[in-house]
């Protein structure tokens, strides 16, 4: 039979193995999970959690998963995987991608919350437990790779709900050993369950699109398993009958190639982004030009004197959902170009605290905010691998002083050192949970691959 | 049923199981929706499935003291309905059958979540919210049609609209303005005017001016068009020939429908492919006289007698046959060895909206999809509960019946 692109990927995930990942790749994915756990714990803080937390602990009684930042509470493995997604994303603090995507809150929440699913006999060790990762990893990716518009910041639907529910499917029917037909079903039930619109970034809602992709692509796997059947045909192209080109206006599906000689994880050659502070990625390139020109003015001034200045001008890609001039809830501020250019003039630094409520409304920052122009130079491009952030000070005295970022610290071509992700996850962690549990959660994770039985995580 | 735990609610027909309201309202909507068997709108989508096992389910979760009255149940699946008319209503695309974006899970989570939102007695700000979430889980694919998958779309509407009108009751927030933007609910159209609705004194109902069809067997509704033509034309062919149908005497089969990718099934190998098949169901009509819920099983999926009539089967698109529930028309055309011909045509079958079915036939239609799973006062218990519900005190004596509860104490409850 001829290869349909669904069932390309089908085999890939049934046939990979532990030694297709290549050191990179397990050295990046691990880096992944680490950060991954380190926000799903701070991110256990928030409100949107609690909020999504109380929800399903009305429904638990075969509660055998673990939630991020919350001993003793077990929940069902679909609702834990939807909690623990809804955390990681909850401060948009969790990793990004190229094409756009949040690829780690859609696939280590499900795979953790199946790890505890499993009898003693069957747990799944760490190398296994990585490839699945990896497999949900390489799933999101390849699916991004068939439409160009995926490339962009979106406009459309949220890629974290579309890509990341069939990169769920993907890794934990990997996890669960389902046979390939099993696996191509899983992928078929995942797109029934795939797609939100982009008009809840910004707002509470958003996080649960992480929430529900990793839930979601769990259960849809869970059904693939029980033998629930759907299109063979869900990747590929059928005119007239939409299967996952629903999601995109063009839409050109290649087939996955079998692990092994002729096939190459994309995290091998596209490392991802992991975020210093808890924003929107757009915000890193603003908040480090913001920082250096800061600096400059300070030189310039003695002190950072917001009566010298005139206006602040922004020069940034077009993307709706991150211009805002004035932001008043806390997921509006993580999506403000505006805001954190001027919180980080301001503060000289961008952290968990700059985005309290109290921050948000702070008189001397909502006078900055006043001065703030935007414009949308044409050679700034919508799209994290290209755009840059540039702030202009104008001040009063007529002189401008420039700052201008191409690649902010944390982004794939500027990756955070071993020590910065570290501290990163430290900090987060701390919040939650005491140290001898956070050196032991970096310890397992750095020596995955020899761990016996991954549930332990 | 791995995620039970002590609540709460009802699972048609089942006595011994019961499941959290989420869960029950899943596979009640998987239920409706498992045989493509459910009601039908214009423009298209299954309206009731997504938005009755939601609310079912959510008013047997209301702490004892809070008693449901038929009349807000009423009030609720109307409303759910009615935002799913009106959503529909913004898109010219929505108009023809669909080809990208399967209507039930678009509008059905959201018309689930109005009303259950309605149900919660939500504020208006927490409806607003109950929509914003809903439109997070909205939406799947058409290739998931004709396939086992579908009928979770409306069981995935169904909860998942529950879950938004539950997490907006808990105080999560969305988009406020979810259904005026294009990256909001305009993310499943290509074409997409929202319009405010409309706040006179007497609101106009979308269902006091369309009503729905009903199926009178479980498939696809445009082989509804085909099962009549091919009926009539069967006969003719049985008149004429000492009510006798020799299927030798058959040279070719010729269907004249509209074009609708995915009811175009030359072979269908499953009972789900065969719901979706304007082929199979012409030919099934032929051979039997009328569709039934046994066209379907595997055995009559499978006869020879039906593969050869199948192999002899083509499909024709004229161009003024518009893929639209509301104008599309069928033509059946049988050509004999003889050379002769026999045609028959439906324009609107009966069931449709333009003829609709009469009390006594919907009666019927329930009652034989009943029997066997609920005893005869259950059955009896519903007919009587629904066409009396504005004046039922506690809408939980419904649940007790679905539960296939037979008791005596039920009818002081009415």
């Amino acid at each position: 039979p001829e290869e349909t692109v669904t069932g390309s990927f089908a085999s890939f995930i049934h046939a990979a193995r532990p030694e297709h990942l290549s050191q990179t790749v397990r050295q990046r994915s691990k880096r992944m999970i680490l950060d991954s756990i380190g926000v799903g714990l701070v991110g256990s803080t928030t409100r949107v959690f609690d909020i999504a937390l109380r929800y399903c602990r009305l429904y638990s009684s075969v509660a055998v998963s673990s939630v991020y930042g919350k001993p003793g509470v077990k929940l069902s493995p679909t609702l834990a995987a939807f909690t623990n997604g809804v955390a990681t994303h909850s401060m948009d603090f969790d990793d990004t991608w190229h094409p756009a995507t949040h690829p780690s809150g859609a696939v280590l929440p499900a795979l953790l919350a199946a790890s505890q699913m499993l009898p003693p006999s069957t747990k799944p060790n760490g190398l296994d437990f990585l490839l699945a990762f990896n497999v949900g990893l390489e799933v999101q990716g390849r699916l991004m790779h068939f439409s160009t518009e995926a490339h962009d910041i979106p406009k459309r639907f949220h890629p974290p709900s579309v890509v990341g529910t069939l990169g769920s499917a993907a890794a934990t029917a990997k996890l669960l050993s389902l046979s390939s037909a099993q696996c191509c079903h899983a992928l078929g039930i995942a797109a029934s369950l795939a797609g939100a619109p982009m008009a809840n970034a910004a707002t509470q809602a958003k996080p649960l699109h992480v929430g529900n992709a990793t839930r979601l692509g769990l259960e849809a796997a869970l059904l693939a398993a029980r033998g629930m059947e759907a299109s063979p045909l869900i990747l590929d192209d059928i005119p007239g009958c939409s299967g996952f080109s629903a999601f995109y206006s063009l839409y050109q599906p290649k087939p996955l190639a079998a692990p092994g000689e002729h096939h190459e994880f994309l995290l091998e050659k596209q490392d991802i982004a992991f975020k210093r502070f808890p924003a929107h990625l757009g915000m890193h390139w603003v908040v480090d030009a913001a920082l250096s020109v800061r600096n400059l003015f300070i030189n310039y001034a003695g002190s950072f004197s917001p009566s010298l200045i005139r206006t602040i001008v922004l020069r940034i890609p077009v993307s709706k959902y991150i211009n805002r001039p004035f932001p008043s809830s806390e997921h509006q501020a993580r999506h403000s170009f505006q805001f954190n250019a001027c919180a980080a003039l301001l503060d000289g630094e961008v952290g968990l605290g700059s985005f309290s409520e109290s921050s948000i409304h702070r008189q001397e920052l909502r006078e900055l905010l006043d001065k703030v122009v935007v414009e949308h130079p044409e050679d700034n491009v919508a799209n994290f691998d290209k755009m840059y952030g540039e702030v202009a000070l104008l001040l009063h005295s007529g002189d401008i002083l420039t700052g201008k970022c191409d690649t902010f610290y944390g982004h794939w071509r500027k990756p955070l050192s071993k020590e910065s992700l570290l501290k990163k996850f430290r900090s987060n962690a701390s919040h939650v949970l005491p140290e001898e549990k956070i050196e032991a959660i970096i310890t397992l994770v750095d020596n995955l691959e020899n761990l016996s039985d991954s549930s332990q995580l | 049923q791995i995620y039970s735990s002590d609540s709460s609610s009802t699972i048609w027909g089942h006595l011994d199981f019961r499941l959290p309201p989420l869960y029950a309202a899943f596979v009640n909507g998987v239920a409706v929706h498992s045989m493509d068997f459910d009601d039908t709108w214009h423009p298209a989508t299954h309206p009731s499935g997504a938005v009755l096992s939601a609310l079912i389910a959510l008013s047997e979760a209301f702490p004892q003291k809070k008693k449901i009255s038929g009349l807000d149940l009423l009030l609720a699946f109307n409303v759910g309905i009615e935002v799913q008319g009106r959503l529909l209503h913004f898109s010219r695309e929505a108009r023809n059958i669909p080809k990208r974006f399967h209507p039930p899970a678009v509008v059905g989570t959201m018309g689930s979540a109005a009303a259950c939102a309605k149900l919660l007695a939500l504020d208006q700000l927490e409806c607003k919210n109950a929509l914003a979430i809903a439109a997070s889980y909205a939406g799947a694919p058409l290739a998931n049609a004709a396939t086992q998958i579908k009928p979770l779309h409306v069981g995935n509407a169904a909860k998942h609209g529950l879950e938004a009108a539950c997490l907006a009751l808990q105080g999560l927030q969305g988009n406020e303005q979810i259904l005026d933007m294009k990256s909001g609910m305009g993310a499943f159209y290509t074409d997409y005017n929202p319009q405010t609705l409309p706040t006179s004194q007497s609101y106009p109902w979308l269902l006091e001016q369309q009503d729905v069809a009903i199926k009178c067997f479980p498939a696809h509704l445009a082989t509804h068009w085909v099962a009549d033509a091919a009926s009539s034309v069967r006969r003719k062919l049985v008149e004429s020939s000492e009510n006798l149908l020799s299927l030798d005497k058959i040279e070719k089969v010729i269907l004249r429908v509209p074009e609708v990718k995915y009811v175009n099934r030359p072979s269908p190998a499953s009972e789900h492919e065969a719901r979706h098949s304007f082929q199979f169901v012409a030919c099934s009509a032929l051979l039997d006289g009328s569709m039934s819920v046994q066209s379907f099983t595997s055995e009559n999926v499978h006869r020879p007698a039906l593969r050869e009539l199948l192999c002899k089967t083509q499909l024709e698109h004229p161009p003024d046959n518009t893929p639209s529930f509301d104008s599309l028309y069928c033509e059946v055309s049988v050509t004999l060895r003889d050379g002769n011909t026999v045609s028959g045509r439906c324009t609107t079958f009966y069931g449709h909206w333009r003829k609709p079915l009469k009390k006594e036939d919907l009666e019927k239609k329930f009652q034989s999809n009943a029997l066997g799973i609920l005893p005869i006062e259950a059955m009896e218990g519903i007919i009587e509960t629904v066409y009396n519900l504005e004046k039922v005190e506690d809408c939980s004596v419904l649940s007790t019946f679905l539960s296939g509860q037979s008791t005596r104490a039920l009818p002081e409850k009415l």
